[in-house]
């Protein structure tokens, strides 16, 4: 899906993105300067159909802590069939592809409600968009625009020690359905880490702490893969994501999450109760 | 990859960019100014009567003999308050004083110490900072001289190193260019690791180190002679609390503070003194709702954005300056609270 080298995108901007961005300033806090050149990097020549209704993006209009701002990316029930991918992208943001997500057999093909929720690092005035590859391999974008400023560089955790001690700590929790006959179900991973995006000041050193983060999220339903997502250094620290996913007897998620150590952490939700057919 | 060095470079605002920032957060603090003051209207000091001393612009009350305190704004950091926005006490022994918190800018901290130094002139041995937040430390610069020593908890040095680039470069856009003239971050000389004594002559000080609660570098000074404590800005009054630590912590140490009996304490945010424990009534009412609501909704499954709208919605209007920091301490104590 990415024309370039993905890894470069999410590690950092590319040069011709970050020379964008000193030059976008100071334009309008709205600006929609970035995207052009983003666009082409990330999806070449491929047409993106914006604003379908395909799509829909949630997040504050101030966001309150720019290093922890929520970010929900639904897909209506009127939307049917399996979707292959999502991106979520902070244009401004020094490494602008946050996550993007392919999706599996036990990802569920609709019935109700898809969603995926995170939370992100916004290091200044931007627009997030949300874009999603269909089935038929169209791609659908929305995007909506968020005040925050610093939460790149944001600096260390607030209890420096505990974020530390408890490294690569992970929860996984699958809800149980109101209905239980529901074509989708809902879970959430939380994976303890600092994130660490090369922007924070070592206080010793008085050189910056090295980049150390997740880079990729696989999670499974027995042996069905639900999604695999690749994700960079605008998610913030303690990645959370919180999706939907096909319902079924088997409801039990398996996690493998890999950060550029590279660290290997497993997490796994226990069986919720059974789903009655 | 990048360079560090590049991430730096792509990291930072421009400059005009900040300047919109700042000019947007400058009309919504005007704004909400109006609001702020009559909420402080009616937070009525504890201590009463007590002798007030107004020199070099900077207004002191004398809250027990020898222990003076000033009393900073509600409001965020502006060109107008130019970081007169927390309290600043000092303490006169036989032989030297001791100054806790320094205000917001090296302009107002300047005035502090002239201030100061139209009551007494006695050396300042001891600078203190209760914790790492701009507007309790960005003042320490005109305090630099031979014999004054900076002390703070073992992890102030830690915490402000880390933060040193972000804290000036948001107190510069708030403050503007003129009010923030001069303004430095300064590192502790003298690190208190769990307790010690500061002799001021015939006067003795007692800084105790806390753990992880407003921040993870709180420290509380007992000025032994009078029974004042002066707890930073784990006491906020009239101002709603803010979180950059441990919600859980900070109400266990709560608790911890309830069972003292000092003659008075002095809040970071607040009145120029207090009484224990009816003083922590309102922050622990706060936090206690905070913690109840955002545990109750992780319980119940719902998401952080959820919680940022319904947590604690009760305590609006009860505080100023509640709608720039309350979504940011629901949204802290949600971060800490779903690791439960």
């Amino acid at each position: 899906m990415f024309n370039h080298s993905s890894r470069s995108i999410f590690s950092i901007a590319a040069g011709a993105v970050a020379a964008l961005l000193a030059l976008s300033l100071p334009a309008f806090a709205d600006d929609d300067d970035a995207w052009p050149s983003l666009q082409k990097e990330i999806y070449g020549t491929r047409p993106i159909i914006e604003n379908d209704g395909t799509v829909l993006i949630d997040a504050p209009e101030r966001a309150e802590d720019p290093a922890v701002v929520p970010i929900t990316i639904r897909v209506p029930p009127s939307v049917k069939g399996p979707l292959k991918s999502m991106a979520l992208i902070i244009d401004k943001n020094p490494a602008p592809v946050a996550a993007n997500i392919t999706f599996g057999s036990a990802a569920g093909d609709g019935g109700g409600e898809r969603r995926m929720a995170t939370r992100v690092r916004i290091d200044t005035y931007s627009y997030v968009r949300a874009v999603i590859e269909t089935e038929d391999g169209a791609l659908h974008m929305v995007k909506t625009f968020v005040k925050a400023s610093g939460g790149c560089s944001a600096p260390a955790p607030k209890d420096a020690d505990s974020e530390s001690a408890g490294l690569g700590k992970m929860q996984v929790r699958s809800f149980d359905p109101a209905l239980p006959s529901t074509p989708l179900r809902e879970a959430v991973i939380m994976i303890k880490h600092p994130n660490t995006n090369g922007m924070q000041m070592d206080p010793i050193s008085r050189g910056y702490v090295p980049a150390r983060f997740i880079k990729s999220i696989e999670v499974k339903r027995g042996d069905d893969l639900v999604f695999r997502a690749k994700t960079g250094i605008s998610i913030a620290a303690n990645p959370h994501f919180r999706f939907t996913y096909q319902n079924a007897n088997d409801n039990a998620l398996s996690v493998t999450a890999i950060d550029t150590e590279p660290t290997t952490f497993i997490g796994a939700s226990g069986q919720v109760a059974a789903v009655s057919q | 990859m990048c360079t560090p060095a590049q991430l730096q470079t792509i990291a930072r605002p421009g400059e005009e960019e900040t300047k919109t920032i700042a000019r947007a957060l400058m009309r919504s603090v005007s704004r909400r100014s109006v609001l702020a003051g009559a909420l402080a209207f009616s937070v009525a000091p504890l201590v009463s009567r007590v002798p007030a001393f107004a020199a070099a612009g900077m207004d002191f009350a004398e809250v027990a003999p020898g222990v003076f305190v000033h009393q900073g704004r509600y409001e965020l950091q502006s060109p107008q308050n130019r970081g007169d926005m927390a309290n600043a006490s000092f303490i006169v022994g036989d032989d030297a004083i001791a100054v806790i918190d320094t205000l917001g800018s090296a302009k107002v901290g300047a005035d502090l110490l002239a201030g100061i130094r139209a009551i007494t002139d006695k050396p300042i041995r001891y600078v203190i900072n209760t914790h790492m937040h701009p507007d309790h430390v960005l003042g320490n610069g005109p305090f630099k001289a031979d014999g004054t020593a900076f002390v703070g908890h073992h992890k102030l040095a830690r915490g402000l190193a880390a933060r040193a680039e972000t804290y000036l470069a948001s107190s510069k856009d708030m403050l503007g260019e003129d009010a923030f003239a001069g303004s430095e971050i300064m590192l502790p000389t003298l690190s208190v690791q769990d307790r010690t004594t500061l002799d001021l002559g015939g006067r003795e000080l007692v800084l105790e180190a806390q753990s992880v609660a407003h921040t993870d570098n709180d420290l509380i000074v007992t000025d032994t002679k009078t029974g004042t404590i002066f707890l930073g800005d784990l006491l906020f009054s009239g101002h709603v609390p803010t979180l950059d630590g441990s919600l859980r912590g900070w109400l266990s140490l709560i608790d911890q503070l309830e069972r003292h009996a000092p003659a008075r304490v002095v809040p970071g945010h607040g009145p120029h003194a207090m009484q224990l424990p009816a003083a922590l009534g309102d922050e622990k009412r706060y936090w206690s709702t905070v913690a109840g609501d955002v545990r109750r909704l992780i319980a119940e499954g719902q998401t952080l954005s959820e919680a940022t709208k319904t947590a604690g919605q009760s305590e609006r209007g009860k505080w100023a300056m509640f709608d720039q920091y309350h979504v940011r301490n629901v949204t802290a104590a949600f971060a800490e609270l779903e690791w439960e």
